[in-house]
């Protein structure tokens, strides 16, 4: 094992090595040179004062020391909202909270006739496996969009994520129905909702419309045809298509039952009620005698017959800016015996704004 | 081994980069120019957010306040916390003054000043006139029956102002009215080291001496007494319950009475409603949905009822009893009366005295002369006293110089007689004379 002294004998050189070595180089240069940042920086010379604020450069990162952002001016005086929206260039921002994507919903979202450069859309989505997965398809539809023609490409969107666990709800049809997780579920829900709500809604938006990630079905024009009503708020009805299993034919039958006339009976209800409790609807247990609109379809061919309402559900839900401005949300509490969309109609009625329906209008959920 | 150790280095980049890369990824992603990506949990806000990079909006709502704004840009310009994490908000209404012009001269000044600090992030003026008919002025704006009425159209253009302005990248939102007259520069990292989802310092004036020379001004920060619940259990649906007023009396324990100017400024107190002078909350709060009702919410308007939903939703509100800052005072109906009656005083009381002066002076005009004439006649008289005096000593010397010489003595005897005649005489005239002209008598002498 004697070896002579001097310097360690160099091996023969590994060219396979090297090789690997002056990989990594490059690779590894690649990463320190390569910031992350290069992002377009968005250009906001648009003749249009009243460019939305958020497509500005928004991360912390990009506003640094020495950066002098303008001093811009909204005038919300002449922000109109009109019940001809086309005509009056009016913004009409579309917010979904979404658990699962669907392509039939981005889908119906594209056919939707009403200019596309004048919808900006707004998502939200829970940080969990499910929500993961959604954000992929979403985001891969959107780029999709935004990079494809012109005229299809939305004024904004804005993706977020939420900075709540939705909560873990068995999947159990009974235990998922309990009035109390229901309670959980909905209070959750209208988190989701105002924190989508009050970081998108800009100095320059008219309309908002409530479009449920399960909504798979609507009449192109449906933003035109909800506005020309000039209600604060209104809300179509909403329907499911299904096969019935007796005749094997496509039927149809009502989903959302939160839109509502309220009764006595409930009100009696309420007044008994613990503050910190609600009024639910499809419980046997608490029988409200409700009129409810899922009901009050009668006329295919008259689809703009309008009834007022106490109750709506969100399903499809165009509220006029004002309403959400003045500070009408989803409370994520009993508010008057009432939860999410129903408190919101409730909380929008103390400001002021009132709730209309449209029992003939149909829009149609997603069926699993 | 050289190679080996080349690719230990390598690898120990490599690792470091992937990190570093895994860093990168998990801040906001960018897809194109019209779309954008947040993810909230990012934005929770934290007790050293300048640290960490938190932006902050900062919420100014405005109405005719031009007098104020030099004052307040003089705040903003101090404000330690760094501005470009800070993005203004501001939301001018119903004004009448030029409160529009001068805020966007002052904010275009301040976008351009030459220390680069300066500066601050996104700006926005939002202009919105609600056709408010309750007046500004100190008096109806305190008044006990406008009181619901005013709260209301304020909360309404607080959440306007809000929700035009807040983004998903805001981890913090301040509200600062514009009429703090002092509040140490430091105030935001100071509220924002409680990490408390709401948070109000103390607010006093101060007041001039003849009031005390300071006194609570906010009392919309208090704790929930039992009292004030049975009170919003009998009124009506839409009442509002005020503090500060007779109308109400809710024994509410308040923040602004609570405060000993030399107690810890970090003693924090729970409390159930806000006053809206300067509030910090974390954005998550308004996210969820809490803003300023603009109905009664359980019989509160405003950052009360603000106060009273945050806690609704759970949210930790919180007020530093002994950390203080100072509202403008400005002087109330009552008060301005009582000055007018004050300085009314005063200017009797000066007229008075001037009056007096010059009728002194009047009778010194008329009256000195004769006095200093007799001033004068005794000096003069005096010195012709002194004169006699002295020549007669110098008569007597003259006799006692020559003492020798006794043969003169005779005809001096007579010369003298003759002499002391003369002077007498002559004094007489000197006398007259000494009135015209009394040094030259003098030098003869």
């Amino acid at each position: 094992m004697a070896r002579p002294m001097g310097p360690v004998r160099l091996r023969r050189t590994n060219y396979v090595t090297l090789t690997i070595g002056a990989f990594l180089c490059l690779f590894i240069l690649y990463f320190l040179v390569h910031d992350g940042s290069n992002v377009p920086i968005s250009t906001s010379n648009s003749p249009n004062a009243n460019l939305p604020p958020i497509l500005k450069p928004a991360t912390a990162k990009s506003k640094l020391i020495g950066d002098r952002p303008p001093v811009r001016r909204f005038n919300l005086n002449n922000v109109t909202i009109t019940p001809d929206p086309i005509g009056n260039q009016e913004v009409v921002l579309i917010l979904t909270p979404m658990a699962r994507f669907y392509q039939e919903y981005w889908d119906n979202l594209m056919r939707l006739d009403y200019p596309h450069d004048l919808i900006s859309l707004g998502f939200i989505l829970p940080k969990n496996k499910e929500g993961n997965a959604a954000t992929t398809s979403l985001q891969a539809q959107v780029a999709k969009t935004q990079k494809g023609p012109l005229k299809d490409r939305f004024r904004s969107v804005v993706i977020e994520r939420q900075d709540f666990d939705p909560p873990i709800l068995s999947q159990d049809e009974g235990e998922r129905h309990k009035i109390e997780n229901q309670k959980v579920r909905r209070a959750s829900m209208s988190r989701a909702r105002n924190s989508l709500l009050f970081t998108t809604l800009g100095a320059e938006t008219s309309w908002v419309l409530w479009l449920d990630a399960d909504i798979i079905e609507t009449p192109p024009s449906l933003i035109q045809d909800l506005a020309a009503h000039d209600k604060p708020l209104i809300v179509p009805n909403c329907y499911q298509r299904y096969t019935d299993p007796e005749t094997g034919k496509p039927a149809e039958r009502p989903y959302d039952f939160n839109s509502w006339q309220d009764s006595p009976t409930a009100q009696e209800i309420a007044a008994k009620m613990d503050p910190d409790d609600i009024i639910l609807e499809g419980y046997r247990e608490m029988a409200t005698y409700r009129a409810l609109m899922a009901y009050m379809a009668d006329r295919e061919d008259e689809r703009d017959v309008e009834v007022p309402l106490d109750g709506v559900g969100g399903t499809a839900l165009l509220v006029k800016a004002d309403v959400h401005r003045d500070g009408a949300m989803f409370p994520p509490f009993p508010f008057y015996n009432l939860i999410e969309t129903e408190g919101f109609t409730k909380m929008a009625k103390r400001l002021g704004w009132s709730a209309t329906g449209l029992p003939n209008y149909k829009v149609y959920h997603y069926n699993e | 081994m050289v190679i080996r150790a080349t690719i230990m280095t390598l690898t120990s980049l490599l690792t470091a980069s992937i990190f570093s890369l895994g860093l990168a990824g998990s801040t906001t992603e960018i897809l194109m120019d019209t779309v954008r990506y947040y993810d909230l949990s990012n934005v929770q806000g934290t007790a050293r957010g300048w640290e960490r990079e938190e932006r902050i909006l900062l919420c100014v709502p405005l109405r005719d306040a031009e007098p104020h704004l030099r004052m307040m840009f003089s705040h903003l310009h101090n404000l330690t916390y760094p501005h470009h994490l800070m993005d203004l908000a501001f939301l001018v209404s119903d004004s009448k003054d030029r409160t529009l012009e001068v805020l966007i001269e002052m904010l275009e000044a301040l976008q351009a000043h030459e220390d680069p600090k300066q500066p601050y992030g996104e700006i926005s003026i939002i202009e919105k006139d609600f056709g408010q008919k309750v007046n500004q002025d100190v008096e109806s704006r305190h008044g006990f029956a406008a009181q619901a009425s005013r709260r209301k159209l304020m909360a309404q253009a607080r959440n306007w102002l809000l929700s035009a302005t807040l983004r998903p990248y805001h981890s913090w939102v301040y509200w600062r009215d514009v009429d703090v007259e002092t509040a140490p520069f430091t105030i935001v990292e100071d509220l924002m080291r409680h990490n408390k989802d709401v948070i109000v310092p103390n607010v006093w004036r101060p007041l001039p001496d003849w009031l005390g020379g300071e006194q609570p001004y906010d009392l919309n920060s208090w704790q929930e007494s039992d009292t004030a619940l049975a009170l919003a259990e009998t009124l009506d649906e839409d009442a509002v319950i005020v503090e500060g007023y007779a109308e109400y009396a809710t024994w509410r324990p308040h923040l602004a009475y609570l405060r000993d100017p030399y107690g810890d400024p970090d003693m924090e107190m729970e409390i159930d409603g806000v006053g809206g002078v300067s509030i910090l909350a974390k954005a998550r709060v308004f996210r969820s949905g809490v803003h300023f009702p603009a109905f009664s919410f359980e019989r509160h308007a405003e950052t009360e009822g603000f106060g009273k939903m945050a806690k609704r939703m759970q949210f930790s509100v919180v007020g530093l009893p002994h950390y203080t800052i100072w509202h403008l005072y400005e002087p109330s109906v009552d008060d301005i009366k009582h000055m007018e009656e004050m300085e009314q005083e005063r200017l009797a009381k000066e007229a008075e005295e001037q009056e007096k002066a010059e009728t002194e002076k009047k009778i010194k005009e008329h009256f000195s002369d004769p006095n200093n004439q007799w001033e004068k006649d005794k000096s003069e008289l005096q010195n012709i006293a002194k004169q006699a005096s002295a020549d007669q000593k110098q008569g007597s010397k003259k006799n006692s110089k020559p003492k020798g010489e006794d043969t003169d003595s005779a005809d001096s005897q007579e010369e003298r007689a003759q002499r002391s005649k003369k002077a007498g005489a002559e004094d007489g005239a000197k006398v007259v004379d000494a009135r015209k002209k009394s040094n030259p008598v003098k030098a003869e002498s």
